[in-house]
């Protein structure tokens, strides 16, 4: 069935995670009458195990629900919401979600307040002109603060604190209140239906039988099965073979009209042809006046991390399943990367460290192939001191390993990513905070009291120190309540250098770090000392040490270990004496080495956890 | 990957692949045939110690006696049906250890020594070793053991520093050993030899020292001396786990060892195994080195191994478990299996050729002498080469033995050669 556009509304809900984001789409699906209160599971919509596990949803899920107020005698409305990815990794996708909406509702929890996360979305609304209904969620928790969180929303909106809906998803209370402002004040969607159809890619999910599925909003125009469609951005055609909405289980329609929002599959063997922001079109190719939809970034990979298989046998094992998550995953890229240390692995590049753990845990869950990861590493952009090129322009190398780094020779300067971050904190969090971004080569851009008990704090800080344990250590500076968003900034130089770890002479290239100058003395001390408390004791003295290039910075020693067998062994240990010896020679098996040194794998794991925690 | 049969070349072509095993020289069958047997009374159990024992000093004594008594009548029907299968090799060495044996009256002891004569085939000469606690030790105990035949004695003597001995949970006073040694003399006893314990929480250097002076100075024929072992299964392996206890660190344990080593060579001891001084050759503990021949022995008791034929087999830890058995198969026929052994309380494990290579090779390169040409299991080629090179092995006549680094390196030696 068909609505017509003034009677759809499309609305998202930004919210931070945790503040019921997932429980409140649940309350509507009841309300709404879509899902039997004795079958609903919790948090419905958000499908992974990994997103459910982590209270986050990646992916973002929609669903169709017709609604008709109380005492409203017309024809139903139907509203959509379209459910956002919860993380900062992941604001593209966001963006294109909210690109797909009219109305945002901002739930906000009672007890919280507004969290950097929320706001970062909730500007990403506003740029998209979006009508924005303020909700405060959880009113029923002893340690909700409602006036004074009504009171932050409204200084941030530039509202009466007054019109904000107070909610409980959690047993929904005035959950209705929320849907029939949706119904009043979310504008119709205004495309023309006798325009050459255009529709939004908001997301695709991939589907082992189906191939990709593509979750399109249409903007001009109308999709119909078996029509024949075309990709602008990646120049994919294919004919409609399912075309359906959620509602939410997935229902079967034979049209999407204007302002409609449904998912459709085109036998896409991949979601790399199906692109979040993508522009669908039933026009052929020679309708060249059809415009892409504006927004289209391609995902670029910003965090860099080098997998390799704990046993090295598992490698073909570990490129299945990267080739399997690569369907699933446009923004994830990987290419073969051989380490003298590591064996044969791959370099992987990532939206963000959340991104990469959420694909570490993948390939943990999914594929249970055990691994190391090498320390993440952003892209370097290295102008070299070789001769300019043909035009006179300075030669620039981009280094997403640190072991690609050119000699301290050919190097004339070195820029790193910078991103702005936004920081929401108590105020009895700000002096820790803001040493902590001092310390992590901040530079600040802007305070602002929300309110006299909350800051938002802009800065200027290396996208590197962001990956390492940096966000850890804002919560724990305040206690869980300070909240971090970030967008990507500007290249900008700073004195880099790269520090090496050498065992018995030998460079382990797994190791190798591009780190600040001031900071390389501390790096490569924690590294030699961590490395001789990892490396078991072998038949020779180990020098460990840490240089940068041929200057070594730091310096421990393994010593030789003197003796392993001075115990007894009678007739009663013979047994459990060979059965040691037997497991100790399959260990030998897995040992990596380097030059003459055998490193049991595990110790690249810690190691390499000591250097991702700075 | 090439394997040598026998070493450097040396392949006698009328040698089958498996003749280390079913023809040795001086490894396996050629080595002789043991009997051991466990008595696991013990007054106490001492924190570090994870053998099968079982402390009766809260038992009152003629509770004592009696459970003492019913274990020695269960220890001869188990031997007696273990020896009734027949076949079994002549015995040319007995091993009678804990426990603390010389816990049990005298008469119990003399009992155990004569049934392994009455039930097996004895060589003449045979060593008969029992290893006694210096507390439980007086003139009487070791006039009857003498009488009985017993040779050798195996004393725990663990340190001289009593500060040490209370670590270790020992109860005698330092003093205590040497009477003990005096009195086994007198009573006839010929060959003596103590344990040492080094690596011990509050030992010293000093402490060290003054307990290998002591050993010289008592006049003993043989000296064991072990590094602690941390047990998980122990109090002391807890309390190092907790952190409570430091836990005994290799560089000081082999410094130890290195003081020890000069001191007996000093004296006159032979170091003939990684942790045994003998003052002669001859004087070695026949039962052990059958142990590091990788010979095969019977074991009778509470939580005695055995080994024979390629297969190993050990009862269960637990006193009153095998007492029950021992008991229940008096009667009952099906309660053994066709090599005598008790059939709900014995495991057994098969070596496969693998495993018995690699057997070989860790008892055998713990001698001094190493492994005879014509025992020594197939080695690939690179392995031996490497372990050459690394200077962990020799080969001295077609011998295969441990050099010094090797020799205290042996489990990587061992490792690098059975890859």
């Amino acid at each position: 069935m068909t609505y017509p556009q003034e009677r759809i509304r499309n609305f998202c809900i930004v919210a931070h995670v945790d503040h019921g984001k997932s429980t409140l789409a649940d309350r509507m699906l009841q309300v709404t009458g879509l899902v039997d209160p004795r079958k609903m599971r919790d948090q419905y919509l958000d499908r992974m195990d990994i997103e459910r596990e982590r209270g986050i949803t990646i992916k973002a899920q929609t669903v169709r629900m017709p609604y008709r107020p109380l005492g409203d005698v017309g024809d139903e409305f139907l509203l959509n919401l379209i459910d956002t990815p919860g993380h900062v990794d992941f604001s593209y996708e966001v963006s294109r979600a909210i690109a797909a909406c009219e109305g945002a509702v901002l739930l906000i929890d009672a007890a919280q307040g507004l969290e950097a996360q929320t706001l970062a979305n909730l500007y990403l609304a506003l740029e998209a002109n979006l009508e924005i209904i303020p909700v405060l969620n959880k009113i029923d928790l002893p340690a909700a603060r409602p006036e004074e969180v009504a009171e932050e929303i409204g200084s941030v909106l530039g509202v009466e604190p007054t019109g904000v809906i107070r909610i409980s998803a959690k047993d929904g209370t005035n959950v209705d209140a929320v849907l029939d402002a949706v119904v009043d004040r979310v504008p119709p969607p205004s495309g023309r239906a006798d325009a050459p159809t255009r529709a939004l890619v908001f997301d695709s999910v991939y589907d082992p039988y189906r191939g990709a599925l593509v979750y399109v909003r249409v903007v001009d125009g109308r999709i119909r099965l078996n029509d024949r469609i075309r990709m602008l951005a990646t120049g994919f055609e294919g004919e409609v073979d399912t075309l359906g909405v959620q509602s939410p289980e997935e229902t079967e329609v034979l049209e999407l009209g204007v302002g409609e929002v449904g998912v459709l599959s085109a036998s896409i063997k991949s979601v790399e042809n199906a692109k979040v922001g993508d522009t669908v079109t039933t026009a052929g190719r020679g309708a060249a006046d059809v415009q892409q939809l504006p927004g289209y970034q391609e995902p670029l990979a910003m965090v860099f991390s080098g997998l390799f298989p704990l046993d090295s046998d598992d490698f073909p094992l570990l490129r299945d399943a990267l080739d399997k998550l690569r369907l699933n995953d446009a923004s994830f890229s990987f290419e073969p990367e051989t380490s003298v240390a590591l064996g044969f692995g791959f370099r992987c590049g990532f939206l963000g460290l959340l991104h990469l753990e959420i694909v570490m845990e993948r390939i943990d869950r999914e594929f249970n192939i055990p691994l190391v990861t090498t320390s993440p590493s952003v892209r370097y952009r290295v102008t070299l001191t070789d001769p300019p090129d043909a035009q006179g322009r300075p030669r620039i190398l981009e280094v997403p390993n640190p072991q690609d780094m050119p000699d301290s020779g050919r190097i004339a300067s070195v820029a790193e990513p910078t991103v702005t971050a936004r920081i929401l904190t108590p105020k009895e969090a700000l002096g820790p905070i803001m040493q902590l971004c001092e310390q992590r080569r901040g530079e600040m851009l802007a305070m602002d009291y929300l309110t006299p008990e909350r800051i938002e704090l802009k800065y200027r800080l290396p996208l590197a120190a962001t990956i390492t344990d940096f966000f850890d250590q804002l919560k724990s500076l305040s206690r869980g309540y300070a909240s971090m968003d970030y967008e990507l900034s500007e290249y900008v130089e700073a004195p880099l250098v790269r520090v090496d770890l050498l065992l018995h002479g030998e460079p382990v290239d797994a190791f190798s770090a591009i780190v600040h100058r001031d900071d390389a003395y501390h790096f490569g001390r924690a590294m030699v000392e961590k490395l001789k408390e990892l490396i078991p004791r072998q038949m020779f003295d180990i020098p460990v040490q840490a240089a940068i290039g041929a200057k070594v910075i730091a310096r421990e020693t393994i010593k030789a270990k003197r003796k392993d067998v001075l115990a007894k062994c009678y007739g009663g240990d013979v047994s459990r004496k060979r059965k040691l010896l037997e497991k100790q020679k399959e260990g030998k098996k897995r040992m990596k080495s380097v030059g003459s040194v055998e490193i049991p794998p595990e110790a690249f794991v810690s190691a390499l956890r000591v250097s991702r925690d700075g | 990957m090439g394997r040598l049969s026998g070493v450097s070349g040396m392949t006698d072509q009328r040698r089958s692949t498996h003749a280390w095993l079913t023809t040795p020289l001086e490894s396996g069958t050629a080595a002789g045939f043991g009997v051991y047997l466990h008595v696991p009374f013990c007054h106490h159990r001492c924190g570090y110690c994870d053998f099968a024992t079982e402390a009766v000093g809260g038992l009152a004594a003629d509770e004592r006696e009696a459970l003492m008594q019913r274990y020695v009548r269960a220890l001869e029907a188990d031997l007696a049906a273990q020896a009734a299968v027949g076949e079994l090799p002549t015995v040319t060495s007995v091993f009678i250890g804990g426990g603390t044996p010389t816990l049990l009256p005298p008469d119990e002891l003399a009992r155990l020594v004569r049934a392994v004569s009455r039930e097996l085939d004895v060589a003449d000469g045979v060593e008969i070793t029992v290893e006694c606690n210096p507390e439980t030790a007086d003139e009487e105990l070791f006039g009857v053991l003498a009488e009985a035949g017993v040779d050798r004695l195996s004393m725990g003597a663990q340190s001289f520093d009593p500060a040490v001995l209370g670590v270790l949970d020992r109860l005698h006073r330092p003093e205590r050993t040497a009477e003990a040694v005096r009195l086994a003399r007198a009573a006839g006893i010929p060959r003596i030899g103590l344990d040492l314990i080094y690596g011990t929480p509050g030992e010293d250097d000093a402490s060290w020292r003054a307990s290998l002076a002591a050993v010289l100075t008592i006049g003993v024929d043989h000296v064991s001396a072990y590094a602690l072992g941390v047990h998980a299964n122990t109090p002391l392996g807890r309390a190092v786990a907790a952190g409570l206890v430091p836990p005994p660190d290799d560089d000081v344990q082999r410094e130890r060892f290195d003081e020890a080593r000069e001191l007996l060579r000093g004296a006159g001891f032979v170091h003939y195994e990684v942790a045994n001084f003998a003052r002669s050759d001859a004087l070695r503990s026949r039962h052990n080195v059958l142990y590091w021949r990788h010979g095969d022995y019977l074991g009778v008791g509470v939580g005695a191994h055995a080994h024979r034929d390629g297969r190993r087999w050990w009862t269960t830890r637990s006193t009153s478990r095998y007492l029950d058995a021992a008991e229940a198969s008096v009667a009952d026929r099906d309660a053994r299996d066709d090599m005598g052994r008790m059939r709900t309380v014995t495991e057994e494990e098969q070596l496969d050729v693998d495993a018995r290579a690699l057997e070989r090779l860790m008892l055998g390169l713990r001698l001094v002498e190493g492994l005879h040409p014509f025992d020594v299991p197939p080695l690939a080629v690179e392995a031996l080469d490497d372990a050459v090179r690394l200077g962990l092995i020799t080969m001295s006549c077609g011998r295969l033995q441990a050099t010094e680094s090797g020799w205290y390196l042996l489990d990587e030696t061992v490792r690098r050669l059975a890859a």
